[in-house]
């Protein structure tokens, strides 16, 4: 069992990792988030709920500052904080109809979204809405149909004045929440581990056919998305390399090695090209509250022409890059990197009078985006803060 | 000798034979990686001296080398390429003995300029300008001497460089300095003569402007018009295209060059043009186009498919931004049965991204080209 020394040092060690940048990637930075907090509750110290929330935060703190530009280390610290709520409630509401505690079997992400999406609203944790309770492996939880049934709330009001006292205080002396608690972020992590799949099992919805698509950057998910597609339907990809960094062309070339008819245009060909693409397909680096996208740069361009065409725009992404900040500012969520690649120092006597500019990402506004394709199945820009409440606390959006 | 005779001609036939598979091969595996919806297009071949038959005249010979391999672009510096070396085509032509200067020049110019056509596809202008060319000749007085019809002729080709290019493009900056006031910040993509005169003059004549310049994979043109806009001393900014939605928010103006208009107002220029006439059209910023008459066309076009120009595609292949070139990761791409890289050097801009058009006949909407089409056949 490692103490709360070894636990400093695993977070340290993240932190500076993510620092120097040598854990880059939305994904991977998320799973490592994940794992690192499940460490955290498993380690420390605690004994009231209140005291992991404000662990949870400092140590979710440090993480989003040593790479603020990830939005996905703070959605995912967002999550586990809702979680911890989540399950603090459940276990005060059912304290509080004297039973003890359950063991909560959520339900497995490979489950149909169909489901989730018509009978009950959370896509995630659903939970019947049963008066009674029943322990065992294969049990699903009881709750009270008020404090539990967050969706349920938002609609009806602002909920349960009972339930919401006891959530206030979190001061309730709760061991024996650990593992409930744990085996949450387990189902976190596991779904984290399934992304992929999950997104990419929906292929064969969206593709028919004879299509042209078009994609931009390089996208993991896209990539198994279009793969698993392939391996049904025969169509082409349109990849736009995007320079200067040529994400398109590792795209291309994987996709080509998986047999798909792959073209690679330039990026001032898009808008040429766009007349003939059935759909745009793209992956995203986060999404905002608004359903605005932060994409690779030039993405903004994609989209745009694809809207003056009237081509669909679909985004491929999983809902750990949702996040619940707002673009107040278009700009604040840009970084201008190194020109060296738009113009090296060979050319040297010119770089000295000149200003270079080179965006990494790109905003892309909402009316631009039809479709968001998640693990929890297809959304409308419209109906993204349904999954931001039912995801997030509004008190965490500031970590 | 007969022998001989037949053995020279055995050996000449078996290398011609073994030029033909050689040249077929290569069409074959390039058909193979061209895309589909622009297999109609032929891809640029590259400089190719063995192409050319005996009567091709030298100058000819050497700007056919110098369109193929890029080093000279952009259709005016083609046109007057052109133009040049088709006058002293003439100075060196001798009408054949039976026909006359009327009749026969157009003939024997007509190998030259399907030589040319061969290294690159001709620029509309070009072909406007061989069009006046022969119909010059082909009004030419019969009773006149040759040579005096030779002087002629090449003052006539003078007159329409003068004209239709040089003093239009003077004509059109003039107007196009109306455009430009203090605090401007001007955006313009690619490299284009008139806009760069523009500036210059702009510059020359002591407004106070920024100037933003879009450039693009893989020419990379506007880095030439960045190195000329700084040795005069304009403060510039410089990025590709996947900035321009980040770049846009300062810009007031946007100027752009053309290739050629078509009659149904649709700018057919450099590609990418496209694009940021789009996004600028999105964000309320003023398209301007800057184009001399003798650019715009009879044609009518919707897309940017149905003509068009495809480059080297190994150009992709190549992605350092100097002239060394370092091959990126789609090197070996020709093997690769599914991969296909498309190299377009034109697109379609339509008519509702563009403000405006400056031309020497004035600042007209890119509606009324076929207007003034009409009244040029008139005259």
């Amino acid at each position: 069992m490692t103490g709360p020394r070894d636990l400093n040092a695993q977070i340290e060690s993240l932190v500076n990792r993510l620092r120097r940048r040598q854990v880059v990637g939305s994904w991977s930075v998320s799973l490592e988030t994940a794992l690192l907090l499940r460490q955290v509750v498993s380690v420390a110290r605690w004994n009231q709920v209140n005291v992991l929330i404000n662990l949870v935060k400092d140590v979710g703190g440090k993480l989003v500052m040593a790479q603020p530009r990830e939005l996905a280390v703070g959605n995912i610290v967002r999550r586990v904080l809702r979680l911890i709520r989540d399950v603090y409630n459940s276990e005060v509401s059912n304290s509080n109809t004297n039973l003890t505690s359950t063991s909560e079997e959520v339900e497995d992400d490979d489950k149909d979204y169909e489901d989730d999406n018509v009978i009950k609203s959370p896509p995630q944790k659903s939970k019947t809405y049963d008066l009674q309770s029943y322990s065992g492996p294969g049990s699903i939880i009881s709750s009270s149909f008020f404090s539990s049934s967050a969706s349920m709330i938002n609609l009806l009001g602002d909920g349960s004045v009972s339930g919401k006292e006891a959530s206030l205080d979190y001061d309730r002396k709760c061991y024996n929440l650990k593992p409930t608690i744990i085996s949450e972020l387990q189902e976190l992590i596991n779904e984290l581990e399934n992304m992929y799949v999950n997104i990419a099992d929906q292929a064969m919805e969206h593709i028919h056919s004879n299509e042209i698509i078009m994609t931009v950057g390089k996208s993991r998910t896209v990539e198994m998305f279009l793969k698993t597609a392939a391996k049904k339907r025969k169509f082409s990809i349109v990849v736009a390399e995007t320079s200067p960094k040529y994400l398109g062309h590792e795209m291309a070339l994987s996709l080509s090695q998986a047999g798909i008819d792959t073209t690679v245009i330039s990026d001032s060909a898009i808008f040429a090209v766009m007349s003939r693409v059935n759909k745009v397909i793209m992956g995203t680096h986060a999404v905002l509250a608004n359903g605005g996208l932060i994409s690779v740069s030039g993405t903004q361009m994609v989209a745009t022409a694809a809207k003056h065409h009237s081509t669909p725009v679909v985004v491929c992404t999983g809902l750990y890059k949702l996040s619940p900040l707002y673009p107040y500012d278009e700009d604040s969520f840009n970084d201008l990197v190194a020109p060296d690649p738009v113009m090296s120092f060979d050319e040297g006597e010119l770089i000295d009078k000149v200003t270079i500019l080179n965006p990494y990402y790109d905003y892309v506004s909402p009316e631009l985006v039809s479709l968001f394709i998640t693990n929890t199945g297809g959304h409308p820009p419209s109906y993204l803060y349904r999954l931001i409440n039912e995801n997030y606390d509004p008190e965490d959006t500031v970590i | 000798m007969e022998n001989e005779g037949n053995k020279k001609s055995i050996k000449e036939r078996t290398k011609a034979k073994h030029k033909e598979k050689q040249s077929k091969e290569m069409n074959e595996s390039s058909n193979k990686q061209v895309a589909a919806l622009f297999s109609h297009l032929e891809i640029a071949k590259g400089a190719n001296a063995s192409l050319a038959s005996r009567d091709i005249h030298p100058a000819v010979l050497v700007i056919g080398l110098q369109f193929a391999d890029f080093k000279i672009c952009g259709a005016n510096a083609r046109c007057i390429a052109t133009l040049t070396a088709f006058k002293k085509v003439i100075q060196d032509y001798k009408t054949p003995e039976g026909t006359t200067l009327s009749r026969h020049l157009p003939t024997h110019l007509s190998p030259q300029i399907s030589y040319l056509v061969n290294s690159r596809p001709m620029s509309v202008g070009m072909g406007n300008a061989i069009r006046h060319l022969k119909l010059e000749i082909s009004t030419m007085d019969i009773d006149l001497a040759d040579d005096d019809a030779k002087l002629l002729l090449c003052e006539k080709i003078d007159n329409f460089i003068r004209d239709r290019i040089t003093v239009a493009d003077r004509v059109i900056v003039s107007y196009g300095l109306q455009k430009i006031q203090d605090g401007d910040v001007i955006l313009t993509y690619a490299r284009s003569s008139v806009v760069q005169a523009l500036l210059l003059e702009a510059h020359a004549k002591g407004i106070q402007f920024k100037v933003i310049i879009v450039d693009s994979r893989p020419r990379l043109e506007g880095k030439g018009l960045l190195r000329c806009l700084v040795d005069a001393g304009i403060s510039c900014t410089y990025a590709f295209l996947h900035a321009v939605g980040f770049v846009l928010k300062d810009v007031s103006k946007v100027f752009l060059g053309a290739h050629a208009f078509m009659s149904n107002g649709a700018l057919y220029s450099r590609v990418g043009t496209a694009m940021v006439a789009m996004m600028a059209k999105e964000k309320n910023i003023p398209v301007i186009v800057c184009c001399e008459t003798y650019k715009f066309a009879e044609k009518v076009q919707l897309d940017s498919f149905v003509m068009n120009e495809q480059g080297n595609p190994d150009e992709m292949v190549n992605i350092s931004t100097t002239s060394t070139p370092k091959a990126g990761l789609l090197d070996g791409w020709l093997h690769k049965p599914d991969l296909k890289l498309l190299n377009l050097l034109h697109d379609l801009t339509p008519s509702k991204y563009i403000t405006t058009v400056i031309t020497e006949v004035g600042m007209i909407p890119c509606t009324s080209v076929p207007v003034i089409l009409r009244e040029y056949k008139q005259v």
